[in-house]
């Protein structure tokens, strides 16, 4: 069993992931009077993908207004991008969760594609 | 005179800071997602498309990497549509299982015990109480109309793999 897992963990490495830190952003001020920022950090190793959208939510799930350099992200593969979330008003109150999700191009043809979303929260 | 005697003890020094480099390193709370088998659909019947490995097909597996314990859940929405077909005519109906398979830690068998099914039995929650590797496997089922024949052509379907921080 432990063989197995160690084998598979040597062979599947992070050959296809999507890692979206940290955690738990927190925001802070930004340069902009009335404007609140989180900083994020993207990483694709998912070599199908070369888009992720970012996204920002209240507790329950709404969208909530942000601003961002790009709401659909290009990144290469094995790139780490740093993402800068802009909230402002209402915003900065209700903003629960800062997501990311990857977007499949339609020319992906696999049978069964697997769309990764990670969702980080504010505290 | 007693210049000259700090000139090798301020070398000896320097030599000491030059042969400790540190490396420093900060392992964050996070959770990864990977798409570790992507699935492919058997055709047993001509009214039926299906990644179950008796049926021909090859079962999707989503591998999650968990660094801290009880910091995400994981929820797994498993296909109700195709996302390219050809042109279907008829009604698809959608059967699907979503269950921790391989794990790195036995105690992970959790996940499926406390695992939470919604949305007509198409998400899976799992609660991520425990840090470690844990492969989901999921297996996917569409039925065409009342015994129909698919129509021939190219069918994707998309598994969505969420990791929502608690």
């Amino acid at each position: 069993m432990r063989l197995l897992v160690l084998l598979l963990l040597l062979t599947g490495g992070y050959a296809n992931a999507h890692q979206f830190t940290p955690t738990y952003p927190k925001l802070e001020i930004s340069h902009m009077p009335g404007i609140m920022k989180a900083d994020m950090v993207l990483f694709n190793d998912r070599f199908e993908i070369n888009y992720y959208g970012i996204n920002v939510f209240d507790e329950k799930w709404n969208p909530v207004r942000f601003a961002t350099q790009n709401k659909i992200v290009p990144i290469n593969y094995k790139e780490r991008k740093y993402i800068t979330i802009y909230l402002s008003g209402t915003g900065i109150k209700n903003a629960k969760y800062i997501c990311s999700k990857s977007k499949i191009l339609k020319s992906i043809s696999t049978p069964s594609i697997v769309s990764s979303r990670i969702c980080s929260k504010l505290k | 005179m007693k210049k000259l005697l700090l000139i090798p003890i301020l070398a000896a020094t320097a030599n000491v800071a030059g042969a400790s480099i540190p490396i420093n390193g900060f392992i964050e709370s996070k959770c990864v997602i990977q798409s570790d088998t992507p699935g492919m659909f058997g055709n047993p019947t001509v009214d039926k498309l299906s990644t179950k490995s008796a049926d021909g097909g090859v079962m999707p597996i989503i591998r999650y990497d968990i660094v801290t314990a009880s910091k995400y859940k994981a929820v797994i929405t498993t296909p109700t549509d195709f996302s390219t077909s050809p042109n279907l005519s008829d009604s698809v109906e959608w059967t699907s299982t979503t269950v921790a398979g391989q794990m790195s830690d036995s105690e992970m068998s959790v996940f499926n015990s406390d695992k939470a099914i919604y949305n007509n039995g198409h998400t899976t929650e799992f609660d991520l109480v425990k840090a470690g590797s844990v492969w989901f496997n999921v297996t996917s089922e569409a039925e065409y109309g009342y015994g129909k024949a698919f129509p021939s052509g190219n069918y994707t379907a998309l598994i969505v793999a969420e990791c929502i921080a608690k």
